[in-house]
């Protein structure tokens, strides 16, 4: 088909494909800041030509589709790398908080037992003085009380981090839950040949939500993406959701269940994974710590003070509550066994003036009491430990938040809408529009005119 | 190739930082320390651990030297108080073995001589805070008792124990001398060459041996009261070198965890210019865009 009404219909397309195309801006625009839109571009293809002759005419311009621009190997990446930062992040966020019991040079486990040996060698000038006595009670009473509170805000954190674990469990299963319909009705589109780009930027947005609190792996099927934890429990199979579940077990931390199977030790990834991970392996190693050293420092003296001889000439007996054997729990149960100044055994052959005994007290302090370190030595090691894990750890978001961001922004390069960009495409279609609308007018002329053809 | 058309999120990141780094600079210049937590420098934190227990005991060998000092004073004048006294009882002795003597004055010198006898028992009981200084250490009853049933009339309670004090890593030093040790030690038994002299003064015989006796135990206890004067000295000294660590002590510690001020107070600046050009950068981007050229 040609002549005047084949060029009237080529305009017309032309009008139809730009119109449309304005469409697409006018889209992109509206949906400049919506988080996980990949903006969308008309893809134009000429119209099949038609032969008259030895002539090939161009039959005008078809949308041949809208396309989303879409990276989808980046946006694993950005899957995998909200994994990282997810983890991260919990991580360090428990261990600022976790360090603050071993921060300080005037308070904490270091200060008090440095004050409880000062208060030794002040006895030690004046052994048979009440008031000094009691200094060295009230300074052991001071460590003891020290030892019970690090250890009772180290099962605080543990507890907050408990309670940050099933609410973390719920807002997997809520995410999980909408991915199976999103699967259906992006499969239903494409079935149909249709542009599902604005369903598959809200699974790609649920995804890096999901991404941020578990480690996730995408498996690509026939029919959507199924959903599995690193270790391969299915999350999403391509209709069905499996929430996962959580159930107190035997060591009074909440553990999660997936399909009946407890997972907890195998999630790496994610919030999650980092609340885990500080929760069953950080604060139970330092617990551990305290306890070893309470329990060696309470053995130490309580055998140092049982060899000397009290104010009144009798054998001393333990100066802390003997620590549970194998040292569980030592760190929380310390307590001064004596609330009796003149029973603190200073003496060493039972006059009240002789201070041979403190000698012997004092001596623990440079002893080799807990796993063949000094008391000290074992707490500040602690202290670096504490320090340099939560150094590495913000170290280590710092750089992940770069990649990250680096990530964020290669997206928006491809995904973005920008708006300049827009503005440009929207003076183009306005103006093959108006160009369009111009021909049509000529050819309405045109056939004006030879439809009156001859009339006059 | 394409560049991010939103940078917004980069822009706030920066700012984000900026501040933080003002903010961190901010606390160095307010507490004058660069270490408040341990991550902001594990070692460090670690060795500050050691460092305020060494410093607190520097602190504690200086305050128990101070009171070791003022037990070493008063010992040390109650025992130039019975030299003295040992002294007077030799003139006496040497006066009474005059022969030009009446009984009338023997007598006299007798009860004069009795008298030191009963200052030396007081002397010998002197305590110190409550704590009697010759006891060894049976503190807290007096050392020496009036007993008619030993020859010197004097019986010993205390013991020969000796406490020690540490006063150093590693440094102690003896704090008492037992009363054993100082007035009745063997064959110089203040107490008993007293009796000695009293009696050869009444019986008016046996003079010279009584003297060489209290003589004897005057030498042992100018001797005996060396112990304190190097006592004293070796605490000085060792006062002067604790003070010098102490110094050392808190210079470490500053230089651990001290903030460095001039360095913080130039990264404040520092991060308060960049906070301020990146929001002017961001009040310029924001102003552009090319629809507000379309018209």
């Amino acid at each position: 088909m040609s002549g005047l009404y084949g060029s009237l219909s080529t305009a017309l397309s032309a009008l139809f494909a730009n119109q449309q195309a304005l469409e697409t801006s006018a889209n992109n625009v509206a949906n400049a800041n919506t988080p996980g839109f990949s903006r969308q571009r008309p893809v134009f293809v000429p119209g099949d030509p038609v032969t008259v002759g030895s002539l090939s005419f161009g039959m005008g311009v078809v949308l041949e589709k809208i396309q989303s621009l879409r990276d989808p190997l980046l946006e694993l990446r950005l899957d995998q790398q909200s994994q990282q930062q997810g983890k991260l992040d919990s991580t360090l966020g428990a261990l600022q908080q976790i360090q603050v019991t071993f921060s300080g040079t005037d308070s904490g486990i270091g200060s008090a037992v440095t004050q409880f040996f000062d208060s030794l060698q002040q006895l030690s000038t004046d052994p048979s003085s009440l008031s000094l006595r009691q200094g060295v009670l009230t300074a052991a009473g001071n460590l003891a009380t020290v030892f019970n509170t690090s250890s009772q805000n180290l099962l605080t954190q543990r507890a907050n981090l408990d309670l940050n674990v099933t609410q973390t469990v719920d807002d997997i299963n809520t995410l999980t839950a909408q991915i199976p319909t999103v699967n259906g009705q992006i499969t239903n589109l494409e079935n149909l040949k249709e542009d599902a780009s604005a369903f598959i930027d809200k699974r790609t947005t649920l995804m890096r939500q999901l991404s941020g609190l578990v480690d996730v792996s995408v498996i690509q099927t026939e029919h959507g993406i199924a959903l599995t934890t690193s270790n391969g429990t299915p999350l999403v199979s391509e209709a069905t959701s499996f929430p996962l579940k959580t159930f107190v077990s035997t060591d009074g931390t909440e553990h999660i269940l997936a399909e009946g199977k407890d997972i907890t030790s195998s999630l790496s990834g994610g919030k999650l994974g980092g609340l885990i991970a500080v929760r069953d392996t950080t604060i139970p190693g330092l617990q551990s710590n305290l306890d070893q050293l309470a329990a060696g420092l309470a053995t130490a003296l309580n055998t140092a003070h049982r060899a000397g001889f009290d104010l009144n000439g009798n054998a001393g007996g333990d100066l802390f509550v003997s620590p549970p054997a194998g040292g569980v729990g030592a760190a929380s149960a310390l307590s001064v066994a004596i609330a009796d100044p003149a029973l603190l055994a200073a003496s060493s052959d039972g006059t009240p003036g002789s201070n041979g005994n403190l000698i012997v007290l004092s001596a623990v302090h440079d002893q080799a009491v807990v796993a063949g370190q000094k008391p000290l030595d074992f707490y500040s090691r602690l202290v670096f430990q504490v320090g340099s894990d939560t150094a590495n750890a913000s170290a280590d978001l710092t750089a992940s938040s770069l990649i990250l961001q680096q990530l964020e922004d290669q997206r928006a390069s491809i995904s973005g809408v920008s708006l300049d960009e827009e503005a440009a495409n929207i003076v183009r279609y306005q103006t093959a529009y108006q160009a369009a609308a111009r021909v049509v007018t000529t050819v309405n002329s045109l056939l004006d005119a030879a439809v009156n053809l001859g009339r006059y | 190739m394409r560049v991010n058309p939103n940078p917004f999120p980069d822009i706030l990141a920066a700012l984000n930082q900026t501040r933080q780094d003002q903010e961190t600079a901010l606390l160095q210049l307010s507490s004058g320390r660069r270490v408040s937590q341990p991550s902001d420098d594990p070692a460090a934190a670690a060795v500050l651990i050691q460092n305020r227990d060494q410093s607190t005991f520097n602190a504690r060998y200086l305050s128990s030297l101070d009171s070791l000092q003022g037990q070493f004073q008063t010992a040390d004048s109650t025992i130039n108080s019975v030299v003295l006294a040992l002294q007077r009882a030799v003139t006496l002795g040497v006066e009474g073995a005059n022969g030009t003597l009446s009984d009338q004055d023997r007598a006299a010198i007798t009860g004069e001589l009795q008298g030191i006898q009963d200052q030396l028992l007081s002397l010998s009981n002197t305590s110190f805070q409550g704590r009697y200084l010759f006891s060894g250490t049976v503190t807290a009853t007096p050392p020496f008792v009036k007993d008619n049933t030993v020859a010197s009339g004097v019986r010993y309670d205390g013991n020969n124990a000796i406490n020690t004090v540490q006063i150093g890593d590693g440094y102690r030093i003896a704090a008492n001398q037992p009363g054993s040790q100082l007035f009745i030690a063997p064959g110089h038994d203040m107490f008993q060459s007293m009796t000695d002299l009293i009696q050869a003064m009444q019986s008016n015989t046996g003079f010279s041996a009584a003297i060489t006796s209290v003589r004897d135990s005057l030498d042992h206890l100018s001797g005996q009261r060396v112990f304190y004067g190097n006592a004293m000295n070796q605490g000085q000294s060792q006062s002067n070198y604790l003070g010098t660590a102490k110094l050392q002590l808190s210079r470490q510690e500053n230089s651990l965890a001290g903030a460095d001020i001039e360095a913080a107070a130039s990264r404040l600046v520092n991060a308060q210019n960049s906070t301020n050009a990146t929001l002017a950068a961001l009040g310029r981007i924001s102003q552009l865009s090319l629809f507000d050229y379309l018209k």
